[in-house]
């Protein structure tokens, strides 16, 4: 167990690493833009869940990812706008942590309620159906 | 070609591995979606952030800390819609094609935001 977290530490690790050797060590200035946003703990995430437990679990933290994701733009928004009125790096990175661990949750709670509430109306229209169909077999 | 920074690398590395690591661990606990959440930490910006911190002082560091902040929110954009591909990918073609598929989407993706807003 321990020795499974260690080999995540070190690959999550290597590929945060070698996104900004390849930011620094590229000639091409595009090249270096494009790996400076490169998602590299979400792809060694999703590759080590399909290893270790397959494709269904591996498409389960990539479809959460996207919360994650949601919550980092608000992360960098509010990290902008602490910057502005604090002046202050420290106090900016430490709310915008706190904001884009919330604003993840909210975001993914908020889609699972959305979610939940089709599913019931789904049913609800499906049992309704099925009523009328077996009311009218009764009639006829 | 920018100058490579050791702090710079060290922070990357250990920010890169522990939010790797918390993502395994919550996934365990609490469930593959919620462990998801933790898969996106934002280890580079931070990572940026803090590097930046140890090479600028002053108005400098507010400055770059803000050119910064409004890169990542380019980036974390793209990221959303990566994200969202590889869900559908990695349902569709598995794990492993569905992986490389969505980095090529990244890829692309990437390149055509980096060159617009590059050179337009």
């Amino acid at each position: 167990m321990k020795k499974d977290l260690f080999i995540r530490f070190l690959l999550g690790g290597t590929a945060v690493m070698a996104s900004y050797l390849i930011i620094v060590i590229s000639p091409w200035e595009i090249l270096g833009g494009i790996f400076a946003a490169f998602p590299a703990v979400m792809i060694t995430a999703v590759l080590m869940a399909g290893i270790s437990s397959g494709t269904t679990n591996a498409a389960k933290i990539a479809n959460g990812s996207v919360y994650g994701m949601i919550g980092g733009i608000f992360c960098a928004a509010s990290v902008w706008m602490f910057l502005t009125l604090t002046h202050n790096l420290t106090i900016s990175m430490g709310l915008g942590l706190i904001i884009w661990l919330f604003s993840s949750i909210l975001v993914s709670s908020i889609k699972e309620r959305i979610s939940k509430e089709k599913m019931i109306k789904t049913d609800n229209t499906k049992s309704k159906a099925a009523f009328a169909k077996s009311h009218l077999r009764n009639a006829q | 070609m920018a100058d490579l920074s050791i702090s710079g690398l060290l922070i990357r590395f250990v920010l890169g591995g522990l939010a790797v690591v918390v993502c395994t661990v919550v996934a365990r606990r609490l469930g593959e979606k919620a462990g998801g959440i933790f898969a996106a930490f934002p280890a580079v910006f931070l990572a940026a952030l803090l590097t930046a911190g140890l090479d600028l002082k002053g108005e400098d560091l507010i400055s770059q800390s803000i050119v910064l902040s409004k890169g990542a929110m380019i980036g974390m954009g793209i990221n959303i819609l990566v994200a969202i591909m590889a869900g559908f990918l990695l349902k569709k073609h598995g794990w492993k094609k569905g992986l490389l598929e969505a980095l090529g989407c990244w890829f692309i993706v990437s390149m055509v935001v980096v060159g617009v807003t590059t050179y337009y």
